[in-house]
């Protein structure tokens, strides 16, 4: 007893000796685990490094598995109003190559890289604004920053709280010698010219890329550390010794000491996993490889879980309202026409035949998990009723029909839709082509043309396409504290609207202002979400945004909730089974702190 | 000869000129840049871009430059031996592509080799054993080399080495000995990881070597010179290699130029099955994510090994075949 007693102090000793976490560190709860070890996972290119800060998910205020944000990086966060931010530091926190983390690494990046015209020609991040108008940013103390607005911006902590956040403090003492602000002018004159880079700025830009991870002298707070300089074919990440996290006995997080990520072709991923050769594993994996995985489970000793999807539906169909043939946009533009091709959709046999069954049918709308569900959302226009939807397009005047039961448009030609697609892993084929049998008894064609990803997004943009297939939407677990933008036309991403997107993404100068009483009603909403003094006041803004978006049917669902698999080694502890992977809010596996998790002896 | 070399020197100076500007052009003809690509590339993903980093990035890079202002940037840098810059690794062209080039040399050295070491004695033995049973055999096997999609084989044997022998799938070598230094053990793991590859790229080039030997040597062996050596009473292996086999061996010379080029792009298509650390695979994704640096001086650095090339195997081809005349004409 005695013996094991000492023994677990030498252990704690060593640990301590190795690592320096800040003074008042955060605790992490949960079942303890034992230092040490190599995690072995698969990425599939050099570029998906910056995969593996998304996964140590260290951010100044986190999200947790609820979907509720908690500070993480910062001691406390005192919150006025939705509009006056205090953040506060731990003391005694260090960047992981020991320099102390202070308000001055906040002040560098406002001031010197936010601010700076040659750094950020655009300004600061556009995010940050409120309306075109700039935070004001002050440096309190040494461990005390305060961000404030004039009015409500309840969207910041969500935003420091992203898997890719809007990152407003750099380490400020590796930085400044770079900066032509601080740096003496002949020696940076001299490191841009032996860069081959343009300017300094591009050359303060490149080594401070904390999304990309190409860096190794780049300090960070993530709980690994890039140790190996691109280009290589196998990259480790080393722990951090001045990590903020440490667990219930006061051990350092995090417990593993080495992530190895090798490179391998994306197309060898599932096979390379089923080979055992990753110890945790996701990304590139899919359903339909859940099989193969499970076949090789007891061989190479690991197990396969299904972790739920937040997609709003795993793809979507997205009628173009602003494209530019005429005939097309009138009927795009018409709901009974929306709402017939959705009701002219078997998504029972979809699911049957696609997806074993497992997915749930519906709407593109929120999940049975979020707070904002409710089923009538995601069933309501959403059955599959050939009567209905001909009827509808009969009331619209599509009668008359071609020798094989298409119907015409009313300038003769045939009512037949052609989707392109980027995809290139065949689920969208396969949708579109139990799609097309379906839409054939109401009389519509379906034709599916596959476009080059960059292809697609410009004819998109263009208004040619017609319609396109794609995710649904990306949080379909979203809480009234998130912001509902997606759902109204803000971003020419979104493939119902493209046009209207970019008209407010470029406050007018391109596109088309959105002409649609119920798309106008949305952006307001949007707006009225922004400025509303309460999360109750929040909620209902939700639920109207989610209302009018399954009335009117601007994007066709499919099915949702497909489960991705996830391959975890044998000896890999403290994983979930049952959890949800997801990019916004959940940085994949991020929200469950792989800080914690660890790997057994054999 | 010595004038015949240089004017041969003096004229590869247009061609890779010319060759250059149809690169680049080409690489540019997709709609779009790197950025745009990436920028699909990451919303497909779910993960957005800033726009205000993806301004910035325009410019650093100089994507907002005039075509012909790009060029002059790239071709100029060749010039000075600066192969580029790679948007897509934010790195110099150089430290990605010498990083790979070892291997790839040692695949394509170890492919030819096997190439040679078996379509030889099998294009040899075929000619000289016609319509035996022997022959009938090999071609057969030549035949299914040459019909399998290599891509097909590939997987198969990927799949067997795995299953049987335990390699790790893909890749030149264990995963734990990537970016390790040379050792003994990771040496046995490379040679042991290049069987699959080796097979692979080289099967149906075998089968076609095999092939195009035996047909050369069946018109050679039917010569007045060799019924005239056999009638000397040589032995029939002296004469195999002092008559027919000699001039069955022009082709391969002439094949040389095509040799140097190959052995730096390997077979792209399979190093992407099979996950090989070569230049193949990284040619491709810069094609595919208009890399233009990246994709442009490994397209001009593979131009440049064809010209080389071709101009060795005409040097060598006149020194060893006397029947070829260097200018027209009637001058010796």
């Amino acid at each position: 007893m005695i013996r094991r007693a000492a023994c677990a102090a030498v252990l704690l000793l060593a640990a301590v000796a190795r690592a320096e976490p800040p003074l008042q560190p955060a605790v992490e709860d949960g079942l303890p685990g034992r230092p040490g070890g190599t995690l072995r996972v698969l990425i599939a290119s050099a570029r998906e490094t910056r995969l593996i800060p998304i996964f140590g998910y260290a951010r100044l205020v986190a999200y947790r598995p609820d979907f509720t944000i908690v500070p993480d990086i910062l001691l406390s966060i005192d919150v006025e109003a939705d509009r006056v931010y205090t953040l506060h530091l731990r003391q005694g926190h260090k960047w992981s190559d020991g320099a102390p983390f202070t308000s001055e690494d906040f002040r560098y990046w406002w001031e010197d890289v936010a601010l700076n015209p040659d750094l950020s020609p655009a300004g600061p991040p556009s995010e940050l604004l409120r309306d075109g108008e700039r935070p004001r940013v002050e440096i309190l103390d040494e461990e005390t920053v305060r961000y404030s607005w004039p009015g409500p911006m309840p969207g910041f902590l969500a935003m420091l709280a992203g898997p890719t956040p809007v990152v407003i403090y750099r380490p400020a003492h590796y930085l400044k010698p770079f900066h032509a602000k601080y740096a003496d002018p002949e020696r940076l004159a001299a490191l841009v010219a032996a860069q081959h880079v343009r300017n300094w700025a591009v050359l303060h830009n490149r080594l401070d890329n904390p999304a990309a991870e190409t860096n190794p002298d780049l300090p960070t707070l993530d709980p690994w550390v890039l140790k190996t300089r691109p280009p290589a074919e196998r990259f480790e990440f080393e722990r951090n010794p001045y990590y903020h996290r440490v667990d219930r006995a006061g051990v350092p997080l995090p417990y593993l000491d080495r992530i190895a990520a090798l490179v391998a072709d994306a197309k060898l991923i599932p096979a390379k996993t089923g080979a055992g050769e990753a110890d945790l594993a996701a990304r590139n994996l899919r359903f339909d490889n859940y099989t193969v995985l499970k076949a090789g489970e007891a061989l190479h000793h690991y197990r396969v879980r299904l972790w739920q999807t937040a997609y709003g539906s795993q793809q979507a169909l997205y009628p173009n309202l602003t494209c530019s043939d005429p005939a097309w946009r009138a009927l795009f533009r018409d709901a009974r026409f929306r709402r017939a091709l959705s009701l002219g959709i078997d998504r029972h046999e979809i699911n049957k035949a696609l997806y074993f069954g497992l997915a749930v049918e519906g709407q593109n709308t929120m999940l049975p998990a979020s707070p904002l569900y409710e089923r009538g959302l995601r069933t309501d226009w959403a059955g599959y009723d050939p009567e209905a939807a001909g009827a509808l397009l009969d009331a619209i005047g599509l009668r008359a029909r071609s020798d094989d039961g298409i119907r015409l448009l009313p300038d003769g030609r045939r009512l037949q839709i052609v989707v392109e697609y980027a995809g290139q892993s065949g689920e969208e084929s396969d949708l579109l082509e139990l799609i097309r049998d379906s839409w054939r008894g109401i009389g519509v064609g379906l034709f599916a043309k596959p476009y080059q990803i960059a292809v697609l997004h410009n004819r998109l943009f263009a208004g040619e396409t017609l319609m396109t297939i794609d995710r649904g939407l990306e949080n379909g677990l979203a809480t009234a504290s998130m912001s509902p933008q997606a759902l109204a036309p803000l971003r020419q991403e979104d493939w119902q609207w493209p046009r209207w997107g970019q008209y407010a993404e470029t406050h007018g100068i391109s596109g088309e202002a959105p002409d649609l009483a119920p798309a106008r009603a949305l952006l307001d909403l949007a707006r009225g979400w922004t400025d509303a003094g309460s999360l109750e006041e929040r909620a209902s803004v939700w639920r109207r945004m989610l209302r009018i978006a399954a009335d009117e049917v601007y994007t066709i669902g499919l099915v949702a909730g497909v489960p991705q698999p996830v391959v975890i080694a044998d000896r890999l502890r403290n994983v979930p089974d049952q959890a949800v992977y997801n990019f916004d809010p959940g940085a994949y596996f991020g929200i469950y702190k792989p800080d914690r998790f660890w790997l057994a002896p054999d | 000869m010595l004038n015949y070399a240089i004017r041969r020197v003096l004229a590869m100076i247009p061609t890779l000129f010319a060759i250059s500007i149809i690169v680049f052009a080409i690489i540019r003809l997709p709609p779009g840049d790197y950025l745009t690509t990436a920028i699909a590339e990451l919303e497909a993903q779910g993960e957005g871009a800033d726009p205000q980093k993806i301004a910035f990035l325009r410019q650093a890079y100089g994507l907002d430059q005039p075509a012909w202002r790009q060029y002059l940037d790239w071709a100029g840098g060749l010039l000075h031996g600066d192969l580029g810059y790679s948007f897509a690794y934010n790195l110099p062209v150089g430290a990605i592509i010498g990083d790979r080039l070892g291997l790839t040399v040692l695949v394509s050295a170890a492919t030819i080799l096997f190439t040679w070491a078996v379509a030889f004695p099998i294009g040899v033995y075929t000619a000289t054993h016609r319509h035996r049973i022997g022959d009938y055999l090999f071609n057969l096997l030549g035949l299914i080399g040459l019909a399998v999609p290599n891509f097909l084989a590939a997987l198969i044997l990927l799949y067997a080495a795995n299953a049987w022998f335990g390699l790790s799938i893909g890749g030149l070598m264990d995963d734990r000995f990537v970016g390790q230094d040379w050792s003994l053990a990771k040496l046995g793991s490379v040679m042991a990881h290049l069987c699959v590859p080796v097979i692979v790229i080289g099967m149906a080039g075998t089968a076609g070597l095999a092939r195009r030997l035996r047909a050369n040597l069946l018109d050679e062996l039917d010569k007045p010179a060799v019924a005239a050596a056999r009638a000397k009473g040589l032995s029939p292996l002296t004469v195999l290699i002092k008559y027919p086999l000699r001039a069955a061996l022009n082709p391969f010379i002439a094949d040389l130029g095509m040799l140097l080029p190959q052995i730096v792009s390997g077979s792209a298509i399979i190093s992407v099955v099979l996950s090989l650390p070569t230049t193949g695979p990284l040619l491709l994704d810069a094609l595919r994510s208009q890399d233009t640096q990246l994709a442009g001086s490994l397209l001009m650095f593979l131009a440049f090994l064809t010209v080389i090339g071709t101009l060795l195997s005409d040097l060598a081809l006149a020194v060893l075949d006397p029947r070829i005349r260097l200018t027209g004409g009637a001058d010796r």
